[in-house]
């Protein structure tokens, strides 16, 4: 078989054209090389892979607003088809590992399945939040748990649409910093927050 | 002068000998003083020229790699010492010794990434992105008497070549020949495979191993395991373009 001399950089190139971005999301050029698809046995060379995939995901995430990702399931970031490559289990479970140490994330199983990934971690996420109570006078008011995570105030914020498990840790934080207090409406539905901000 | 045999022909020709000899280095001495003047006054004239092509000395790498040529062959160094006469004409002792700290930091962030072998093109690239305010434009010929300065600090920085590439090493291990053998053949796709290395160079399994697996501890290959065939592919970034790319995020 005769060989064609294909300059790699050309590869690269043809095969990002079609990969450049994820949904809108731009794609730094190592998701493009395929080594950086199978675990570096070599300590100094993974920790730098797994640097640079922590960074990927934690920046795919907050932009995205994904805050669960399950192991087995189809995160985009796991396979690039351009290169025809994916990340194996063992990748992705020491990426994720990795974002867990550095106390961005979280195991929600004892088996690993499913990771919840804090891009902003609870006590930011309550910073935020008093942030918006005081940018939008709520000091002294009293709202539902829905309100606070899609009313009017958090539309533009990170708040606006945010996973319900995480706002009620970050608003249980604050309630033991006094800043505010949880109670069962009225209604069964939806539980309320008076703030004393 | 007719020869004449005898005691006072040996004086006559021994007298004769001596005024030639004199003659001959008479001559000598002449070329001698006429080479030096030659070579005094191509200097002053390479300082003439120096002074008046300052600017485009510094801001045009093409015509500044000339100059350098032109100093060579006059046994002039402008770049020997940061103090003295052509450093402050030119000012350019600062700008080889700026080069050279940007090449070190380069080469060290891209370390993790390429076990300390970074193609020169590549360097250059990475500079000139770095270098994107400055005035002055880089050359890969800059980046080599940069380099050449550094190396006479010891720093263990060395250009190599292996296949049509130079590469800049900046890890004192040093290539060995097998480990180049497989450099140069990785330039084509940019990975080797265990067979491929066999197959090419008439290695044994166990030598193309032995070779792969230590590129491999020295951080200078990545390997690969994805593709569909199942065999493993050991990739080279210091032969693509990775280096450059990595580089530019965490720079």
């Amino acid at each position: 078989m005769s060989r064609i001399p294909i300059k790699l950089g050309i590869l690269i190139k043809l095969r990002s054209k079609t990969m450049q971005t994820l949904g809108e999301h731009k794609l730094p050029h190592f998701f493009h090389y395929p080594p950086y698809f199978t675990l570096q046995p070599v300590r100094e060379t993974r920790e730098k892979q797994i640097q640079l995939w922590k960074e990927l995901i934690l920046d795919y995430c907050r932009v995205q607003k994904i805050f669960v990702i399950g192991l087995e399931e189809d995160f985009p970031l796991f396979s690039n088809p351009a290169i025809e490559r994916s990340l194996n289990h063992e990748a992705r479970e020491a990426f994720l590992s990795a974002i867990v140490l550095d106390g961005r994330a979280e195991w929600m199983d004892k088996s690993h399945r499913q990771c919840l990934i804090l891009w902003h971690r609870i006590k930011d996420w309550a910073d935020i939040i008093l942030h918006l109570v005081k940018e939008n006078g709520l000091e002294d008011s009293v709202l539902t748990v829905e309100e606070i995570r899609t009313g009017v105030e958090s539309r533009g914020t990170d708040i606006h649409g945010m996973d319900r498990g995480v706002l009620m840790r970050a608003l249980k934080l604050l309630e033991n910093k006094g800043k505010l207090a949880i109670f069962k409406g009225a209604s069964t539905d939806d539980e309320g927050v008076k703030f004393s901000v | 002068m007719r020869r004449r045999p005898g005691i006072g022909g040996l004086q006559t020709a021994a007298a004769a000998r001596d005024q030639y000899r004199l003659l001959g280095e008479n001559v000598a001495k002449l070329r001698t003083d006429l080479m030096k003047e030659q070579l005094s006054t191509f200097r002053s004239q390479l300082e003439d020229f120096a002074r008046k092509h300052k600017n485009d000395i510094r801001k045009n790498p093409a015509f500044r790699s000339q100059f350098h040529e032109m100093c060579a062959k006059v046994g002039v160094d402008p770049l020997a010492s940061n103090k003295g006469f052509w450093a402050e004409l030119l000012g350019i002792g600062d700008f080889y010794y700026e080069l050279g700290v940007q090449i070190v930091d380069i080469c060290l962030a891209t370390r993790p990434i390429n076990g300390g072998l970074i193609n020169l093109e590549e360097l250059c690239k990475i500079l000139s992105q770095r270098r994107k305010g400055a005035r002055e434009a880089v050359s890969e010929d800059d980046c080599l008497r940069a380099i050449s300065k550094l190396k006479v600090l010891g720093s263990g920085f060395e250009v190599i070549t292996v296949g049509k590439r130079k590469l800049v090493r900046s890890v004192p291990t040093e290539l060995k020949k097998d480990h180049n053998e497989i450099l140069e053949l990785s330039q084509a796709q940019g990975f080797v495979t265990v067979e491929e290395v066999e197959r090419r160079l008439s290695w044994s399994t166990g030598r193309a191993t032995d070779a792969l697996e230590t590129l491999l501890d020295e951080g200078l290959a990545m390997i690969d395991d994805g593709h569909r065939d199942g065999k493993r592919r050991y990739w080279f970034p210091c032969v693509s373009s990775v280096s450059s790319f990595v580089a530019s995020e965490t720079l």
